[in-house]
């Protein structure tokens, strides 16, 4: 996916300011910031969710794309028909084995609103995960979650890049950044500071607002 | 005469089910029920339209809609009068003073209800799932449509309001279906004329009526609410 130029400017704000950079086929590229640095829009930007002032964007087109959104967005139906209405093509039989493997077997036909904020995440994850994307974006899968769903969610998103799919995720654990990362992207208000291996962008970022940004994370 | 006289009458009236009670409160049921139906199957997209997609003239909907949400039913009536009247010009139909005309009214009475209410339900829920409507890559009418399922709930509650106001109108079926016997005769249009004739217990006996069709209808409502709650369809 390459993006060129690309720039968002909201009352008179620039939010994302003349972003350009390729992010890799295949790869698991980790987007940092801090709170307000652009990074969901960024990803809403790359996923064609929302339009933006200047610039081009180039990648996989968006019916291969998939997207989990920071805060679950569920549907008022049972948990299988929230993953069906996600994915239309999903298997039943793997629908129920990806929920069993998340603990929801026995929640199948809850109401999916009922979940719990790990189950409600993990389901979402599923539906994404079931379609089979080129490309995931995932804006920050764990926040607020335990470790076990903060386990389980790694482990799928692990997975998935191993069949293949190109996976972007924020965050701001920085543990989990090192553990899944490949690529790092920082913002910094609307801005592209640093992108780099993960490697060499934790061990030895070239930016001071990145090497700052690391002594906080 | 006693005041209690006329509920004890209505009672029995009820209690013998009278022949021409059953047909004055079938009639009503089907008028009002169409009316409803017909105006949730127009009004329900349009309200999802305009709650979900912008375009040219979309406010000067809105204001219209409005507006006729408090539009008195003896002026709509009258308005669809002159509309189906011989000399109107939709008079070659003939539905005049038919049940076909009644319906008609109430359709347009309720349809402002239908079109407000379901617009501010979608925008709520649009509010919602846009995003996740657009990463899915939804088109305008599937997104509609699964507006309308996730709005079920909202929707049915809507539809009680636009029955409470459809069965409960007297103008507007009065001026344009007549309140001709066995014919196009309602609960409401016959409570009118029964107390103007001094039959108080057969008015008393459908304005009882009504209140009891409006009490199954909650009742079957709230079993439908409590049937989408377990389903998951309401948390």
């Amino acid at each position: 996916m390459t993006v060129q130029g690309l720039t968002l400017i909201r009352n008179g704000v620039r939010l994302l300011d003349d972003i350009s950079t390729t992010i890799r086929s295949g790869r698991i590229t980790v987007l940092l910031g801090h709170n307000g640095a652009g990074k969901t829009l960024f990803l809403s930007c790359l996923h064609g969710l929302i339009g933006y002032e200047a610039g081009r964007i180039e990648g996989p087109p968006r019916a291969s794309q998939k997207m989990v959104f920071q805060k679950p967005i569920i549907l008022r139906r049972s948990a299988r028909h929230h993953l069906e209405f996600i994915c239309p093509d999903i298997d039943r039989k793997l629908l129920e084995e990806l929920m069993g493997r998340a603990g929801l077997a026995e929640r199948i036909d809850a109401p999916a609103r009922a979940l719990s904020g790990g189950e409600q995440q993990k389901l979402a994850l599923i539906g994404a995960i079931a379609a089979k994307p080129d490309i995931l974006f995932l804006d920050e899968p764990t926040s607020h979650l335990d470790f076990e769903a903060t386990e389980f969610i790694e482990a799928m998103i692990t997975e998935a890049h191993a069949n293949g799919t190109s996976i972007m995720l924020t965050t701001h654990n920085r543990a989990q950044a090192e553990r899944l990362g490949e690529d790092v992207l920082l913002l910094d208000r609307g801005e592209l500071i640093e992108v780099a291996p993960a490697d060499q962008f934790f061990h030895s970022p070239k930016h001071p607002i990145a090497r700052q940004y690391l002594a906080h994370l | 005469m006693e005041i209690w006289t006329p509920f004890q009458n209505a009672l029995s009236l009820m209690i013998a089910l009278e022949g021409e009670l059953i047909a004055i409160i079938g009639l009503s049921l089907m008028v009002s029920l169409t009316a409803v139906a017909t105006s949730m199957v127009i009004g329900l997209p349009m309200g999802a339209l305009l709650a979900a997609y912008q375009f040219p003239g979309r406010t000067a909907v809105i204001v219209v809609t409005n507006t006729f949400l408090g539009m008195p039913p003896v002026v709509i009536g009258l308005v669809i009068y002159l509309l189906i009247s011989r000399a109107g010009p939709f008079g070659w139909m003939g539905i005049l003073y038919t049940p076909a005309a009644m319906m008609l009214a109430q359709t347009i009475l309720v349809l402002p209800i239908s079109i407000a209410l379901s617009r501010q339900a979608f925008e709520a829920l649009n509010g919602e799932y846009a995003p996740l409507f657009r990463s899915l890559g939804l088109g305008r009418i599937a997104w509609i449509k699964a507006l309308v399922v996730e709005a079920r709930v909202a929707l049915l509650t809507i539809a009680l309001a636009c029955f409470g106001r459809a069965i409960s109108e007297v103008g507007a079926v009065m001026i344009v279906g007549g309140n001709i016997r066995h014919s196009t005769r309602v609960m409401t249009t016959s409570i009118a004329l029964a107390t103007s004739m001094g039959d108080l217990a057969f008015a008393m006996a459908l304005g009882m009526v009504l209140l009891l069709v409006a009490l199954l209808v909650n009742i079957a409502s709230q079993f439908l609410r409590h049937n989408f709650r377990k389903h998951g369809h309401d948390v």
